[in-house]
């Protein structure tokens, strides 16, 4: 109270309204530096984009005049045929869609089942662990999810997990082409596993968090009609949290199509494109890591594109994404 | 009055109605880890009657509801002793079908939980629950739910417009045919109109007054005027003990105990 007092007959005594202006200016000047700030700091990440595109483009000027469009109907990748090189995008293109596609088809549900477990079914005590656990799964460097592929996990599946599902899909056509043999260490279906087991906290993590912004109100009333936790996990949380869902779906997504180090380990780089899951194939981050660093030439120039082609391909897939999540919303009526 | 198998009212023109105990409550006390919310009560449902229960926040009157459904199984660390006997059958019972037991005691939540679906889905979405209708038989099942809570006017040409698209008052109205449509035989309402304008509450009120005529009633309420034009019944709760349970009419009128002219004259709570 003295203070107070104290200072307002200090102000009483200066000229009040030019001290305030005087204050007031000193402020005007950090809120406009504050704004140049934080407006440059946007157009930077303007800038790094389209530097970055516009790199690509140019070093991958000499292979795109070269090959044009067939560059992305051709399967022969041989960089150092006679008398030009022949290189096709075809192999890396299909290894990327499919593996990440098996990936998500794999994880996708099982993140969202760990979710659910976590949230609605896991004892307190087991939470916090359990929760850790993922935590930790992602934070693995990507190297060693290589590694552990290529030796311990690889084998495995050749030995006794390939065998078994070539054997019971044999007699079904189509089928048995799909899941057709020789088992091998190094393969498309390895590195999808590997890409679900990368992937699977991404999911996990980001649907706990949606899952936790459903009001409990909501899951009393599902709950006090008689339906059993299944029931309100799919009618009423799944549903009511579909928008994060879908993002989180699309975040692991878009680390799927780039995951370049663990599948190089593990997918065997061959452009050759096999119907089989179980036969080796290349990704294009793959075929980018194992070859960039002897090319030059158009060989070097081909492995940019390729690289054009992953960043066109991701943002390709996350515009469907975003479109997909548009038009559920406007059925849903939200 | 608890101590009764029935109670007989008069309704109209003199006639008397009897009214056999639906849901009986004997000893029940309920904790919150260490702490005690309930304190040995014994009431009665009886059947075909609305029964509200009054007093302060924090007295335990939701409390006491969410244990007539078992609601309070979701959450670890709470637990209730004593007995709910739903005809004669024990609720607190560990071994009891807990998705049963919630299609037989309905439950309608004090802000208004439409599920994130169509009008029409979130109707239907409790009778597939337990049977299996074709198509047209549906659709006759979900406009009588739906006629039922006096709202089949008011959606009847968007029922496939989200259930989040209504009004809050139509929400609510939305909730409660989606109970009536399982065919409870309690339904139990927590505070159901504290969120609502005071016509969507006139017209829950005089739902609830219709459906007494089908099903068992209870209603939590912090609106004392509400108690007395819905319930037949009221129990006055405070800080988790039952202070008196009797016939609206006497609790609002000549209450027995002192708490309760108190509280009801507005001088606490």
């Amino acid at each position: 109270m003295t203070d107070m007092a104290v200072e307002s007959a200090h102000m009483a005594q200066a000229d009040i309204p030019l001290d305030r202006a005087k204050a007031l200016s000193a402020f005007k000047l950090g809120d406009v530096s504050f704004y140049w700030l934080t407006r440059i700091s946007a157009i930077c990440v303007l800038l790094i984009l389209g530097g970055i595109i516009v790199s690509l483009i140019i070093g991958a000027w000499p292979a795109i005049r070269e090959f044009g469009f067939s560059f992305l109907f051709t399967q022969r990748w041989a960089p150092s045929a006679q008398p030009t090189p022949v290189l096709g995008a075809l192999g890396p293109i299909y290894g990327t869609l499919i593996t990440s596609f098996i990936a998500m088809l794999i994880a996708v549900p099982v993140g969202l089942g760990i979710a659910i477990f976590l949230t609605e079914l896991c004892p307190m005590s087991l939470r916090r662990p359990i929760a850790m656990a993922i935590e930790l799964l992602a934070g693995i460097p990507s190297i060693i999810y290589g590694m552990w592929g290529f030796f311990v996990l690889g084998p495995f599946l050749a030995n006794s997990v390939e065998p078994a599902i070539i054997a019971f899909f044999a007699p079904i056509p189509i089928l048995n082409t799909i899941f057709a043999g020789p088992a091998s260490n190094l393969s498309l279906f390895n590195a999808s596993l590997i890409l679900a087991i990368m992937i699977l906290p991404f999911i996990t993590a980001i649907s706990r968090d949606v899952f936790a912004t459903v009001p409990p109100v909501l899951k009393e009333s599902a709950y006090g009609m008689g339906c059993t936790t299944w029931e309100v996990a799919r009618n009423v949380m799944i549903p009511y949290t579909r928008v994060g869902l879908i993002g989180g779906v699309m975040l692991a997504l878009g680390r799927a199509l780039g995951e370049t180090m663990a599948v190089t380990f593990i997918i065997g780089n061959s452009f050759r494109i096999e119907p089989s899951i179980f036969a080796p194939g290349t990704t294009i981050s793959a075929a980018i890591a194992s070859e960039f660093a002897e090319a030059d030439g158009v060989h070097q120039s081909g492995l940019i594109l390729l690289g054009l082609l992953l960043f066109v391909l991701t943002f390709f897939v996350l515009t469907c994404a975003r479109l997909l999540l548009m038009r559920i919303e406007r059925k849903a009526g939200a | 009055m608890s101590g009764t198998d029935s109670v007989t009212l008069s309704e109209g023109a003199g006639s008397m109605v009897n009214h056999p105990v639906k849901l009986a409550v004997k000893n029940l006390d309920f904790f919150y880890g260490q702490t005690r919310a309930l304190k040995g009560i014994n009431l009665s449902l009886y059947k075909n009657i609305v029964t509200a229960f009054i007093g302060p926040s924090g007295c335990g009157k939701s409390t006491l509801l969410r244990v007539l459904n078992r609601m309070y199984d979701l959450y670890p660390a709470q637990r209730a002793t004593g007995e709910v006997l739903l005809d004669g059958q024990n609720v607190l019972d560990p071994k009891l079908d807990l998705n049963l037991l919630r299609a037989r005691v309905g439950m309608v939540f004090q802000k208004p939980t439409p599920f994130p679906m169509t009008i029409y889905d979130n109707i239907a979405f409790g009778i597939k629950l337990y049977e299996k209708l074709p198509k047209s038989e549906m659709d006759g099942r979900v406009e009588q739910a739906l006629k039922g809570a006096a709202l089949w006017n008011e959606v009847k040409d968007k029922l496939n417009a989200s259930g989040l698209s209504l009004s809050g008052g139509q929400q609510q109205r939305l909730c409660i045919a989606r109970t009536v449509a399982i065919k409870p035989e309690v339904i139990l309402f927590d505070e159901p109109c504290s969120a609502l304008d005071p016509i969507s509450t006139a017209k829950v009120e005089e739902l609830i007054d219709e459906l007494k005529s089908q099903y068992t009633i209870a209603i939590v309420t912090h609106n004392m005027q509400q108690a007395a034009r819905v319930s037949q019944f009221t129990a006055f709760m405070y800080l988790g003990d039952l202070v008196e349970f009797d016939e609206t009419n006497k609790i609002f009128t000549k209450p027995s105990k002192k708490q309760t002219q108190e509280y009801i004259t507005g001088r606490f709570g």
